[in-house]
């Protein structure tokens, strides 16, 4: 299975509904906290051209924002 | 009470699954109707609060997690849930005790209720302008509470004079934005108190009277053009456009409803709209404060109006209970 990154902000509601659901359905995932680190956040900008969490990347792949079918999709 | 051999029939379909439309599915439930929710989403608005505060029971716990406690609490009941989205709701048969609602959703269909609670609540307004969603997640945001940390050292306008525009503003100077335009279509009305904290920072700029009309860029947001009451534009090269200018209710596809001035469904105080079996409840109707306890007491309110509704009582007989009251009390 490709590699799922989460890119977050720990004050964001919609980033802990998507850690739940990849909890929920035993998917691991890294979590990148883009507010303690401008590098990562650079790097997530410049990968998806998303200036806004939650972005996933899965492999090459991107999901924008919470998408639970999408994520379902791409991990499968 | 529904009769088996018509599967798309339910007493009562419930439109919206955030505080108001899970706590009425609840109630009807366990008053034994044959219930079915339809809903883009589970939670709704409650989905964007970080914490809260102020639902008796939990000192606090995250929006989400709220939610997700009001759907297991749901789906504990005998409720048939589908996720779409409604697109119109009619009246199919008029003639007594046989009135039908039909509901059609984009993707599921039409399925039929007795009875209906519309609990569809509002979302974030949006300005309507060139640019606006092309660059969605792209420099604009509606959600200063998650997006904040990614605007250190940038440019930044918020568009919103009111408390969400003023929190928004104090949210981006937290994380070191290299300046913030803060513009509004008329004057600030924001609490003093959050004033107070941005008035006096010398990164603030205040545009008043001043709308948008484009947001500008090439991959990502670049420029915002705004333009005075004078009728003069001005260009700001800015990275991030945060819009906080207020919400709209989820009412648009409701065209058989009388609604305000602002598209909230009217009701009366048992949750009843123009239309006899539609009842409404939560953010979407015309009740003042927009709390997640109260969309959940309207829910409560407008299910158990349903279910009488459904038994054929009057809700004259509401009243006439409480005149037993006995005299001297």
């Amino acid at each position: 299975m490709a590699e799922v990154t989460v890119y977050t902000t720990p004050t964001c509601p919609w980033c802990q509904k998507l850690k739940d659901f990849l909890h929920d359905e035993g998917i691991p995932f890294t979590e990148i906290n883009v507010a303690e680190d401008p590098e990562k956040a650079r790097e997530m900008m410049d990968k998806t051209g998303q200036r806004g969490v939650p972005v996933t990347t899965i492999g090459d792949q991107v999901v924008i924002g919470y998408d639970p079918e999408a994520l379902r999709e791409l991990i499968q | 009470m529904n009769s088996p051999e018509r599967t798309d029939l339910y007493d009562l379909v419930i439109i919206g699954a955030g505080p108001a439309g899970m706590t009425a599915a609840v109630y009807a439930a366990r008053k034994g109707l044959q219930v079915l929710v339809i809903s883009k989403d589970i939670g709704g608005q409650v989905n964007w609060t970080t914490l809260v505060e102020n639902y008796m029971g939990f000192e606090e716990i995250q929006g989400p997690r709220l939610m997700e406690k009001f759907r297991e609490q749901m789906q504990s009941e005998k409720v048939i849930y589908r996720e779409d989205e409604v697109s119109q709701v009619q009246v199919q048969r008029q003639q007594g005790a046989g009135r039908v609602f039909a509901v059609t959703g984009r993707k599921s269909g039409t399925r039929y209720g007795r009875a209906v609670i519309i609990a569809t609540g509002k979302r974030p307004r949006s300005l309507g302008v060139p640019g606006e969603e092309k660059f969605r997640g792209k420099g604009v945001s509606f959600c200063s509470t998650c997006d904040a940390p990614l605007f250190r050292d940038a440019v930044v306008a918020v568009v919103g004079g009111g408390n969400s525009g003023a929190q928004a503003a104090i949210d981006l100077l937290a994380v070191n934005a290299r300046q913030v335009y803060l513009i509004t279509e008329f004057d600030l009305t924001a609490d003093q108190v959050l004033l107070d904290r941005i008035l006096k920072d010398e990164r603030v700029e205040v545009y008043r009277y001043h709308q948008v009309k484009e947001i500008t860029g090439d991959r990502m947001v670049q420029g915002l053009r705004v333009v005075n009451r004078s009728g003069e534009t001005r260009d700001l090269a800015v990275d991030g456009v945060f819009i906080e200018i207020g919400l709209e209710p989820n009412t648009e596809f409701l065209d058989i409803l009388d609604k305000s001035a602002h598209g909230e469904v009217l009701v009366d105080c048992q949750c009843r709209t123009n239309i006899k079996g539609i009842f409404a409840a939560g953010d979407a109707t015309i009740i003042p404060e927009k709390q997640i306890i109260i969309a959940a007491g309207e829910g409560a309110k407008a299910a158990i109006q349903a279910w009488k509704y459904l038994m054929g009582q009057r809700p004259a007989a509401v009243e006439a209970e409480g005149s037993q009251v006995p005299a001297g009390i």
